[in-house]
């Protein structure tokens, strides 16, 4: 046995070629697993932050009743770790050397913000700088546009409730600046502490206090755990991921980098099973002679079982090598589009996947092929036996499609990416079945002849068995590779169709009826046309069936709509991206009846024909529910949760006019003139917040396009792997076929040929499979249509045939350059 | 110089002062040295020798498989030194045969594909019933779909010959054709060897080690050390 051991030395291995693919192939596996967990660990800590500065925070907590929390509330958080701050927003009239103004008001404690920074501007012609916490007590930073509407001078006072502040800076963008409609008039921050002061706050004002919290992901959970039981219906808790424009963004690109991670394990896994079986078959002959030698069943198994053991080391050790210079590499380009520096932190939670990748590849590929060497009867060492046949394999392929996919549900935690991978691959299958039959009942009629084109239809067919299985792996990666570049460029289809270049970037808001027309000729001449305008009417849902609705819903269901005013509107026609899932839109001419909004209408239980009353001032409409609609809440237009039809139960009430339109950088002068026009109306201004969105959206790309760079490595060389697993069978052929007078011109034409087809069939096979695994998956992750992907389709098959005849054609080079005879002699 | 002409279309083969060297690391090993023959059309020539001797390096140089250090091979006419790559293996598709010691037949084709490999290489539109009819004469009519793993030694030799003659080749090589194979296997399988020679009319070389075979061909050479020496025309010139 210690003889037997040292016959099976690692240098002895190293220097198999088999085990040399088997190794590359973990260590690829390896790295490109801890690669991408560890990057997409990394990405979405980077974005999370980047996304937290939008709440200034990582968690808000809303109070909407006018009441502060409890005291103890802020102190458990902080007992917990957690940082905090606070904020206070209401409204109120101001006062300058000008005149006075209604303003929303901001007051900020000295924490804020605790994610993201402020943007002001001591002068307005000073440059424009980011800070790190608001204005002193005492001080106030004010909208701009307030200077010359108040007439005032950085410097002068302000005049707010009972205090005397001083204007000390104009406030160009908060980092939690998100677009609420409630936030209608010019803005001003102050510090919190000089709220008290001003006595504008009164029990009854309207005010909402707005609590900050910023920790790590665990202390954030576990105080929210408590706060729970705490909470009232009026509360409410916000993180990054609650129903900010950009949300759903995060959540794809999330999505995506597992998909990417999930595919290098299946990518990797397929290269691990195609050299271990190589290296399987290799040793055959090895077996048979230690048996022969006296060497039992089990000690072969056991002995095989030791080296797989190491190789898997080998693997970890090996991977994470070059898998850290990597992650190094790409945290450096991630800071250089960031703009910022990014810290290289080793996640060991991130790395866990890649070990988990390099035990299942070893134990669910590697080791069945190896464990069927016991088996191989020492009678092998005089009489060669008929090799592996399919169905021997068959229970491997089992455990290993299990295992696989077992480990990528672990790692994506999508079942359904799980089916619709699967999905694909059965269809895959099926396809090659129906190609493999196609081929043999077609090609078995051509006959060769000195022409290229019959030689290369003639060995597809003679090695039909070898070119179905190589055509399937080769299918399969170029299957998952297409999947992930399909998927990717509809994620950023998406992202550019959802925040295209001229996306409305300013809202206008609080348009009196008779100056719609003038406001719409204003910027009509300005040739910035604006979008639908809308009117709105503010009232509160108060009524469900007759019921008051606190009644009629239960407490749980209460929602942030039911607590606030609403804004509801009438209009005749449908919003291009609104669509009527129940219901119908109203008759031209129809008076009666409330379109909702879908998602509300799911969370209130609403169903058509419920009756619904509005309070609207002292008055009270109620209509019935004839339509329920789906909102694009990120297209940056009005949207409203509530429409009435024109001539319906709002017309008599008191409306403003709302509206949104894409105004250029360059032309934000115009503005003022319209603010000098129109004083009135309210500006908002969002296009800060679009950059904001774009400039994530380019990061995330950035990100996805360096993933598929290392998938597609990574299947570029399960390719190599296979292709070079029947090397020396194409290579003692190529030997012969020179021996027997092949020309090397024919042989290399033939062979290129031979592997252009198959690589096209691959590539046809696999795009196609593709495209059904993205369709399934569009449906439950990406919420997209189906649509053939022509750009992808037409290439892949093409590039797979270029990339296969290279590959024959590198397999052949020492056939061509090394005499025939002695080729011969060195493959016997 | 019509007998000049008439002995030239008579030789098959004629080597001149054949050298082969290869270099190793630290020097230059000589396999053949000088070596001079001449084979005519229909002959049968063994080449014996040990293990080491050089012989299946000067087969391969004979067959063009291989170009030699120094010296020149004419094989039907053509200085096989003079030829390019492409023309060497145009030559041997047309007019060489050969049998190898560990068979060579590829093991995903069947014994018929194997046969047909050549006749397809050499452009010939239907090869199958050429392929088949030598497999009938070889005795493996019954298995022309068989693949080389589903064959005997013996029978994976008899489809080599079948292959060997599936082109007519003018002159056939073969290298230990039996080396592989049990005395009696051996034995059926250079009879047909032998057999196969004399029906088609091809000039035979043969590279062995066994004397006996050896003996069933016309003219026998040995090779020592790289060098070639012909004992029955030493023999003939001290007579």
């Amino acid at each position: 046995m210690a003889a037997a051991s040292k016959l099976m030395s690692v240098r002895r291995d190293w220097r198999e070629r088999d085990v040399r693919v088997v190794l590359a192939a973990l260590i690829i596996a390896v790295a490109t697993v801890a690669t991408i967990a560890l990057f997409a660990s990394q990405l979405q800590r980077t974005l999370v932050s980047s996304a937290s500065s939008f709440l200034a925070a990582d968690r808000q907590l809303e109070a909407e009743n006018g009441r502060e929390i409890p005291g103890e509330w802020l102190t458990e958080a902080q007992s917990r770790g957690l940082e905090t701050g606070r904020m206070v927003e209401f409204s109120t009239m101001v006062f300058g050397s000008g005149g006075f103004q209604l303003v929303s008001v901001k007051a900020v404690s000295d924490e804020y913000p605790l994610r993201g920074e402020i943007e002001v501007q001591d002068a307005a012609d000073a440059p424009r700088k980011l800070v790190g916490s608001g204005p002193k007590p005492g001080e106030v930073w004010i909208n701009p546009r307030l200077l010359r509407l108040l007439e005032l001078n950085i410097g002068d006072s302000l005049e707010v409730g009972n205090l005397n502040l001083r204007v000390s800076g104009l406030l160009i963008r908060e980092p939690d600046g998100g677009f609420r409609l409630s936030s209608l008039a010019p803005r001003i921050m102050i510090h919190a502490d000089d709220v008290p002061s001003t006595g504008v706050i009164q029990e009854g004002s309207r005010v909402e206090y707005v609590y900050l919290f910023a920790g790590d992901d665990g202390a954030l959970e576990g105080y929210y755990q408590w706060l729970q039981s705490r909470l009232e219906p009026s509360h409410e808790w916000e993180g990054v991921r609650d129903g900010e424009t950009f949300s759903r963004s995060l959540e794809r690109a999330e999505s995506f980098l597992l998909l990417g991670g999930s595919l290098a394990v299946l990518l990797a896994a397929v290269a691990v099973a195609v050299a271990s079986r190589q290296y399987a078959l290799s040793q055959r002959d090895t077996v048979a002679l230690l048996k022969t030698l006296g060497v039992r069943s089990r000690g072969i198994g056991k002995l095989y079982l030791r080296r797989l053991a190491l190789w898997g080391l080998t693997g970890i050790v090996g991977g994470l090598l070059v898998a850290l210079p990597l992650f190094w590499l790409l945290t450096r380009l991630l800071s250089n589009v960031l703009e910022r520096p990014v810290e290289f932190y080793l996640d060991p939670a991130a790395l866990a996947p890649a070990l988990l990748t390099a035990l299942v590849s070893l134990f669910a590929f590697a080791y069945p092929p190896i464990r069927r060497l016991r088996d191989v009867p020492a009678m092998r060492v005089l009489r060669s036996q008929p090799g592996e046949g399919g169905r021997e394999a068959l229970p491997d392929f089992a455990i290993a499609i299990i295992a696989v996919f077992g480990l990528v549900w672990l790692y994506a935690g999508e079942l359904s990416l799980v089916a619709a991978l699967l999905g694909g691959l059965v269809l895959l299958l099926g396809a090659l079945g129906l190609l493999g039959w196609l081929l043999v009942a077609t090609l078995r009629r051509v006959r060769g002849g000195g022409n290229a084109w019959r030689l290369a239809l003639v060995g597809l067919y003679r090695h039909r068995r070898a070119s179905l299985s190589q055509m399937a792996v080769f299918a399969m990666t170029l299957m998952l590779a297409a999947t992930l570049v399909l998927v990717r460029s509809s994620l950023l289809d998406d992202w550019q169709a959802q925040l295209p270049p001229d996306a409305p970037n300013h809202f206008l808001i609080n348009i009196a009826p008779d100056a719609v027309e003038e406001v719409s000729a204003f910027w009509q001449e300005r040739g910035q046309p604006l979008n639908q305008q809308y009117p709105m009417v503010r009232g509160r849902l108060t009524e469900l069936n007759g019921r008051p609705v606190k009644e009629a819903v239960s407490k749980d269901e209460r929602v942030g709509a039911l607590n606030r005013e609403l804004n509801l509107t009438w209009m005749s026609t449908l919003p291009t991206d609104n669509e009527i899932i129940q219901g119908q839109w109203f008759d031209p001419g129809q008076t009666e009846g409330v379109s909702v909004e879908a998602e509300l209408a799911e969370r209130l239980g609403l169903s058509l024909g419920d009756r619904l009353t509005f309070t609207i001032g002292s008055e009270k409409v109620t209509e019935s529910i004839t339509s329920i609609r789906t909102v694009q809440w990120d297209s940056m237009r009005p949207n409203f949760y509530m429409a009435f039809p024109p001539e319906g139960g709002l017309t008599d009430m008191p409306a403003t006019w709302i509206t949104s339109f894409y105004l250029p950088t360059d032309k934000k002068t115009a503005l003022n003139d319209f603010s000098r026009q129109f004083p009135t109306i309210s500006v908002l201004e969002i296009d800060h917040i679009i950059d904001r969105i774009q400039q994530i959206v380019r990061q995330v790309t950035q990100a996805i396009e360096a993933i598929l760079a290392l998938i597609l490595a990574a299947a570029l060389v399960v390719m190599a792997a296979v292709v070079s697993a029947t090397l020396r069978d194409r290579q003692r052929e190529g030997a012969l076929l020179r021996t027997l007078g092949g020309r090397q011109s024919l042989l290399v034409r033939s062979t290129m040929l031979e592997f252009a087809l198959l690589g096209g069939f691959a590539g046809v096979l696999g795009v196609v499979a593709a495209e059904a695994a993205v369709w399934a998956l569009q449906f439950r992750m990406f919420e997209g249509n189906f649509s053939w992907h022509w750009q992808v389709v037409l290439p892949v098959p093409l590039i797979s045939a270029v990339v296969l005849a290279l590959f024959g054609r590198w397999q052949l080079s020492p056939v061509l350059s090394v005499s025939p005879m002695l080729l011969l002699r060195r493959l016997e | 110089m019509t007998d000049f002409n008439a002995e030239r279309r008579q030789t098959m083969l004629r080597v001149d002062n054949l050298t082969h060297r290869v270099s190793l690391e630290t020097d230059t090993l000589t396999i053949l040295q000088g070596v001079s023959l001449e084979i005519n059309r229909g002959e049968s020539v063994a080449i014996v020798g040990r293990s080491g001797s050089g012989k299946t390096t000067l087969l391969g140089l004979l067959a063009g498989l291989d170009t030699p250090s120094d010296g020149t091979v004419e094989l039907d006419g053509s200085v096989i030194s003079k030829l390019t790559e492409d023309e060497r293996a145009k030559l041997r598709a047309r007019r060489v045969g050969f049998v190898f010691q560990s068979f060579q037949l590829l093991p995903a084709l069947t014994a018929r594909e194997n046969v047909m490999l050549p006749l397809e290489l050499a452009g010939m539109e239907s090869p199958e019933a050429r392929a088949r009819e030598l497999l009938e004469r070889v005795g493996l009519g019954e298995r022309l779909n068989h693949t080389p793993r589903q064959l005997s030694g013996g029978e994976q030799q008899r489809v080599a010959i079948a292959r060997a003659f599936a082109s007519d080749p003018v002159i056939l090589f073969a290298d230990e054709p039996t080396g592989n194979l049990d005395n009696r296997t051996g034995q059926s399988v250079s009879d047909l060897l032998m057999e196969l020679n004399r029906e088609q009319g091809t000039t035979l070389v043969m590279v062995t080690h066994d004397e006996h075979l050896a003996a069933r061909c016309g003219r026998q050479f040995h090779i020592e050390a790289g060098i070639l020496t012909e004992p029955e025309a030493a023999r003939e010139l001290a007579d």
